[in-house]
């Protein structure tokens, strides 16, 4: 990738319930944090990409451009995209090109200010004929789960053993949230308890199986090699970033017990980036449910298809704090992934990179992660829809 | 507020299931479409229609939702999945209807999974109100218990007759029952309504007839219970059913709602059978129907005495002169004006005129028109094979039945108010569908309705050879859904749920 864009700063707010806030207030946070630490002032940006999924409509909020505006005082070029990856991706042509040197990234969301409608605008938004029909977010997830267990034939005993390490996905990510004070979800859940709440639900999937609705804000600055230069010595270079699209109708698609969107991106990604996948290390997966940080493994091609339950069983018999896939460790959601962590739609992403941005620079504080191996490439996957769009991105340090 | 642009193409795709083949590579679409994704332009002009409303799916995979989104919640618990049709080709998200599943029941998704689902046509959800009612057709019922796929196949006729007669019909109810007081009732489930039983009855009307739908010219639905004061029952059959020819997406059909209280649909059919024999006019066949999801107020309220009587259901005729089963001999309706039985505009539920009821309304009316009728055709109650009357309840028509000079084995049959409750405008044209599924050839039929108000309609069917020919393309008659085996009875608070709908 010629002209690599450089991320020097990202700075985030905790993510939960932030009813206190405005929307614009959360943006702001997660742009001071991210100014502090590069050292950089509003009036140095030359452009911003702000993401938000539907504030217009949790929040009536449309022209978000003008209220950053007046908040801010700046008055430059400013896009609006629906994921923190889209506008991350816009981001990264414009620099590539040569049209910015230093702008800014920031996603947003506030989803629990329209808690008793939210999940109705999820799915006429994410899949109408599925909502029409009677789809539920959380069905999709179910059928996904129900497919993949009968086109792998898993019964018996593997079928108690792939239930498992669903439940231990949950844990994990709870596990890796303890270390992250922006956390939604910082306390330590049990196996059972994730058991006894699908018993509870009488469904193959319970309430420890997904990702809450949430509000907060991400803010990622982004660079040219050459103004990178001068702000710091730890750059962070964006070797590859593509995304693939699929139908809106889940139930449409040729796989339900996948998403091609995130094959096709992969591919591309990597091919930008000019490494093997197995060269990365770090990874946030877009786990809005247990069932999806398992199917993405899969999809990334970490795992075979049919196979990633089993490299997730085995390596949580004895958690060390990652996957160990074919005797390699992958670190997965290292902030708590969408379940612990949070998912604020729009903002989402910009946490998956803020924490690999971290990770790479060696400043994730508790949570950083060390290997044998010098820790180079890490890699966000961001979905939008029920894997309508896939978004992948692969960062690396020199 | 659902939008309405919006409302209009979901209606138009949903209510029918409809997709596109495209004929270069074989694959296949849900939704319209003008090309295919794989052959692109030049699958222009290429792509074939789909229609899947009389097809039977799979249903692939399934889960249960406990927590449905906010318009769903009225339905409860139910089981939604993945349907596929053509083997895979087309699949589309489901629920399953007809289905009632209680809280703290534990589903067995593999006992579900894999087996055959028929598209019905539905309410999709709650809405306001004020609001346009939405429905689809991606609501589904397992095709193996008490709904069986048919096809529809259009035959060609191959007789010609000198008077018009029925040449097709069709009976439905749903398959839930409250059993009270030595009565079974029918119930609609949830979103089921006098709109849906109309379709439903329809439906089972053109497949029982092998009448080709695009030659319907007109189609009457009588009805007291169309949950829109204004805004026709019958435009909506014939846009789902496609009567009459279709052109973009309207159907040359003439398509007209009637009400008389019970007697909506049968005063339709003298008008259906003087169109199709008008030379000239170039109208084949005439569908009359009559569907009620009958009101009743709670029982503890005033009108609440109906509450113990009434019922659910449709029944559709088709009218014609090729392929009659049952020839029209002739008719006689009087009218008088009786405050019988009323329902005042925006009030939910009809009241009940305590004395007028009986003697000076049921009794006088249907008694002057079947006397009439018999006196006018010279015909002794030894003439007549069976006799139908309205049915509000048992005792009354088995007394007018009596009194006429009828014996059991010419009343009985026709005699389903016990079995499905008060259908209102569907009561008469039910036992009227009861006998007509045993009747031999040569048989004449006596059928005299009652709608409050007051009027009564008279009729003489004599059945034809066909009568027996066309029985075994219907799979739903009367006593198969009297007699089934996965009847689901509710309690009376169920009853009351279901019956108020979405």
């Amino acid at each position: 990738m010629p002209n690599r864009p450089v991320i020097v700063g990202a700075g985030r707010t905790k993510f939960g319930e932030h009813y206190e806030k405005q929307p614009e207030r959360l943006i702001e946070e997660a742009w001071l944090r991210a100014s502090e630490e590069a050292g950089l002032e509003r009036k140095d940006l030359e452009a911003c990409y702000i993401s938000d999924y539907f504030l217009l409509i949790t929040n009536k909020l449309g022209l978000e451009e003008g209220f950053l505006s007046e908040l801010t005082e700046l008055h430059v070029p400013m896009d609006f995209a629906r994921s923190f990856s889209s506008a991350f991706s816009n981001a990264c042509n414009a620099i590539q090109a040569g049209k910015y040197d230093l702008v800014l990234i920031g996603g947003i969301e506030k989803m629990t200010d329209r808690w008793d409608k939210i999940r109705d605008d999820l799915m006429l938004l994410g899949d109408p004929w599925s909502y029409y029909a009677g789809g539920t977010p959380e069905a999709n997830h179910e059928l996904m789960l129900r497919a993949y267990i009968k086109k792998y034939g898993i019964e018996g005993e593997n079928l108690e053993k792939l239930n498992l390490a669903l439940a231990q996905i949950s844990v994990k990510n709870h596990l890796n949230a303890l270390k992250n004070e922006c956390a939604q979800f910082q306390r330590k859940i049990t196996v059972e308890q994730v058991l006894e709440a699908r018993r509870i639900a009488r469904r193959p999937l319970g309430v420890y199986d997904f990702a809450p609705i949430s509000d907060g804000a991400t803010a990622v600055i982004l660079a040219s090699e050459e103004t990178a230069r001068k702000i710091t010595d730890e750059p962070v270079y964006v070797l590859g970033s593509s995304s693939a699209t699929d139908y809106l109708t889940f139930p449409a698609r040729e796989d339900v017990t996948g998403f091609l969107a995130t094959r096709l991106a992969i591919g591309k990604a990597l091919k930008t980036a000019g490494i093997n996948l197995w060269d990365i290390q770090i990874l946030e997966l877009y786990d809005q449910s247990t069932v999806m940080e398992m199917v993405s493994l899969e999809d990334l091609g970490f795992c075979e298809k049919g196979k990633a339950w089993k490299a997730i069983f085995e390596s949580c018999q004895d958690y060390k704090g990652y996957y160990s896939i074919n005797g390699r460790k992958l670190f997965v959601n290292m902030n708590g992934g969408l379940k612990a962590d949070g998912n604020p739609l729009g903002a989402t992403g910009g946490a998956q990179i803020h924490e690999v941005f971290k990770q790479l620079r060696g400043e994730a504080g508790e949570r950083q992660v060390t290997s044998d191996k010098e820790l180079k490439y890490g890699c966000v996957l961001e979905l939008e829809g029920f894997g309508t769009k896939g978004h992948v991105h692969i960062f690396g340090r020199d | 507020m659902s939008s309405e642009p919006i409302e209009r193409r979901v209606s138009y795709l949903g209510d029918r299931l409809r997709g596109r083949r495209c004929q270069i590579c074989g694959k296949e679409y849900f939704e319209i479409r003008d090309y295919c994704g794989n052959c692109g332009r030049k699958s222009f002009g290429k792509m074939a229609d789909i229609d899947l409303f009389y097809e039977k799916g799979r249903l692939e995979i399934c889960t249960l939702v406990k927590e449905p989104t906010n318009k769903f919640t009225k339905l409860g618990n139910y089981i939604y999945g993945i349907v596929s049709f053509h083997n895979g080709k087309i699949r589309v998200p489901g629920r399953l209807t007809d289905k009632i599943i209680k809280d703290g029941e534990t589903v067995d998704f593999s006992t579900l999974e894999g087996r055959e689902v028929v598209p019905r046509f539905r309410r999709r959800y709650s809405v306001g109100k004020s609001d346009i009612i939405p429905t689809i057709s991606l609501a589904f019922t397992l095709a193996d218990e008490y709904y069986p796929h048919q096809e529809y196949v259009v035959v060609k006729p191959n007789k010609e007759y000198e008077a018009p007669g029925i040449v097709g019909y069709g009976a439905y109810t749903s398959k839930f029952r409250i059993k009270e007081g030595g009565m079974e009732r029918a119930i609609p489930f949830i979103d089921e309504d006098a709109i849906t039983a109309a379709v439903e009855a329809g439906k089972l009307a053109l497949i029982h007839s092998g009448v080709d739908n695009s030659l319907i010219g007109k189609v009457y639905v009588g009805s007291e219970s169309n949950p829109y004061a204004v805004k026709p029952i019958a435009s909506k059959v014939a846009q789902v059913l496609k009567l009459g020819e279709e052109d973009e997406d309207v159907q040359g059909v003439d398509a007209v709602d009637t009400e008389f209280a019970c007697k909506a649909a049968t005063s339709m059919f003298k008008d259906a059978a003087s169109l199709v024999n008008y030379p000239k006019l170039g109208i084949p066949y005439v569908m009359v129907i009559g569907a009620d999801n009958s009101q009743a107020a709670p029982r503890d309220c005033p009108g609440g005495e109906l509450d113990l009587f009434v019922g659910f259901g449709g029944c559709a005729y088709i009218f014609g002169k090729t392929d009659v089963i049952a020839e029209i001999e002739g008719w006689y309706s009087c009218t008088s004006d009786t405050p019988d039985f009323w329902r005042r505009d925006g009030e939910p539920y009809p009241m009940h005129g305590g004395r007028f009821t009986g003697d000076p309304a049921y009794f006088k009316h249907i008694r002057k028109a079947a006397k009439k009728l018999m006196e006018r055709l010279g015909l002794q109650p030894s003439d007549i094979n069976y006799f139908v009357a309205h049915q509000p309840n048992v005792q009354f028509p088995v007394r007018i039945a009596k009194e006429l000079g009828f014996k059991e084995e010419q009343y009985l049959p026709s005699l389903q108010v016990a079995k499905f409750g008060n259908a209102y405008s569907g009561s008469s044209p039910i036992g009227l569908a009861a006998v007509l599924d045993i009747a031999k050839p040569n048989e004449r039929i006596l059928i005299v309705s009652y709608g409050s108000g007051a009027g009564s309609d008279a009729y003489t069917f004599i059945t034809t050879n066909q009568i027996t020919e066309k029985r075994q393309r219907q799979k739903l008659t009367v006593r198969y859904q009297a007699e089934n085996p996965y009847l689901e009875y509710v309690d009376y608070t169920t009853y009351r749920r279901l019956k108020l709908g979405m």
